[in-house]
């Protein structure tokens, strides 16, 4: 009898054991896919910081452009059409999207928006008078280092998403995520370079650049 | 077999387009790597570099490349090379970094998030454009990276307060405490061990003298200090892509 007591006790406490260990696990699984989430959000708010500074900067430019003497209208009116495109197509600076079609609406907008002002620097190269006004000269160095920080918050942003999403889907966390409702998100896809600053190829003579043979250090 | 092989060639040559370097982390504030200026110049920006970190905390940091090693735009590239490298404090994410290319006549200084306000892009292009870019088209390296390297901490300077030492020097003094804390730990653990024999505790221990350690070296005594040399080490700030450049 004393020793089915002592039986039933010790089996009680490995059970315990037990529940103590996968408790703790789910603890620290939940804890981390949280942790997670919200450095997602939190990279998805600086992309969003960074895309309101280059709309903040276009009315600024728009005026300064307009300024020099008969500016080519369409241009302008195209940048500040995509400008309002891109305000229709608000999202939640706090959270980020959940829904694929939702962030791809936005990247589209955005990407409009980068291709009427590229469209716009390129033509400004005709008017030497803007070339040598310090005050679009500064506009324009602005412009260009929004666009470099695009392209940075953007990056860091899908490298958070490629994190929770690599732990929403692995094996055991994706038990948990599941229970919990974390699912994967949706993160920039590549643009067909809108989002690349046009490259100037000068390789006369030889062949496409891919085809080149990898160069030596 | 000849396939695959051919397969991985063209894949790596294909690869190699993208494939990019990023220089290992500098250990001075003006680093050369072109060869562009005297040893004696190179010596006073470094020490020049390392004082305003001392005033300020602010980490301005030159790299001198004889060639970008990466197909990306100057300003992609540089803006993963500085943050690679963790120039700047890492709670005021301080740190400023010109990059010069000398053989694609290229430069771009990267500011870290903390000194986007005191350096934005409008005052690092005037830099680039109007302060060293007319020494370098005369091939006065020295005179444009002095020009630049003023520039830089005067519009920088006043941000933040330093605390009289560099990331290094700070760190030189660490391995004293780990190793108070070490000898405090060693003591404790053998009067623990100590009581319980007295205890009884475990019978089958008595026979032991007292925990057995192997000092592992702590630290690794610090390389700085000699011949008034400033060497340089990033407290891990961070870039966001602030900044602008230049080519010449």
């Amino acid at each position: 009898m004393n020793k089915f007591a002592i039986g039933c006790g010790g089996l009680l406490v490995i059970v315990l054991f037990i529940v103590f260990v996968i408790g703790l696990f789910f603890w620290g699984t939940y804890n981390r896919l949280v942790t997670l989430d919200q450095n997602v959000n939190k990279k998805w708010g600086d992309v969003q910081t960074v895309y309101q500074r280059r709309a903040d900067l276009i009315p600024n430019l728009v005026n300064t452009v307009q300024g020099a003497a008969n500016f080519e209208k369409s241009t302008i009116v195209e940048v500040t059409n995509a400008r309002a495109s891109v305000g229709r197509v608000q999202l939640d600076p706090n959270k980020a999207p959940t829904d694929a079609k939702q962030l791809e609406e936005f990247q589209a907008a955005q990407g409009q928006l980068s291709n009427a002002l590229s469209r716009l620097l390129v033509v400004v190269e005709r008017y030497p008078e803007l070339k040598s006004n310090q005050n679009f000269l500064g506009l324009q160095a602005q412009l260009e280092g929004t666009e470099n920080r695009i392209s940075v918050e953007r990056n860091n942003f899908n490298g958070a998403v490629q994190d929770f999403n690599t732990a929403v889907r692995r094996f055991p966390t994706n038990t948990i995520a599941g229970m919990f409702g974390f699912a994967p998100r949706p993160f920039f896809a590549a643009q067909q370079g809108a989002e690349k600053a046009p490259t100037v190829n000068f390789n006369f003579g030889s062949p496409a650049p891919a085809a080149s043979p990898a160069a030596t250090p | 077999m000849k396939r695959i092989a051919f397969g991985i060639a063209a894949f790596v040559a294909i690869h190699s387009q993208a494939a990019e370097v990023i220089p290992p982390k500098p250990a001075a504030y003006f680093n050369d790597y072109a060869g562009v200026v005297s040893k004696e110049a190179a010596n006073r920006f470094n020490e020049q570099l390392a004082q305003f970190e001392r005033e300020t905390s602010n980490q301005v940091v030159v790299a001198v490349f004889p060639k970008m090693q990466s197909d990306s735009d100057v300003a992609d590239y540089t803006q993963r090379v500085a943050q690679a490298w963790g120039v700047g404090q890492k709670e005021q994410r301080n740190g400023v970094v010109l990059f010069v290319f000398t053989q694609d006549r290229k430069m771009f200084i990267q500011v870290g998030y903390g000194l986007e306000g005191a350096l934005p892009d409008a005052t690092a292009f005037d830099i680039t454009e109007y302060r060293i870019k007319p020494h370098f088209r005369s091939n006065d390296y020295e005179g444009g990276l002095a020009a630049g390297i003023d520039s830089i901490l005067k519009a920088v300077r006043g941000e933040y307060k330093g605390t009289g030492k560099t990331v290094l020097e700070r760190r030189a003094k660490g391995p004293a405490p780990s190793f108070l804390f070490f000898v405090i730990f060693v003591v404790v653990l053998s009067i623990i061990s100590r009581v319980m024999r007295r205890l009884g505790g475990y019978g089958y221990s008595s026979r032991r003298r007292g925990p057995v350690f192997i000092p592992m070296g702590f630290g690794g005594g610090s390389s700085s200090g000699g011949g008034g040399f400033s060497g340089f080490s990033g407290g891990g700030g961070s870039f966001g892509g602030g900044g602008a450049g230049s080519s010449w």
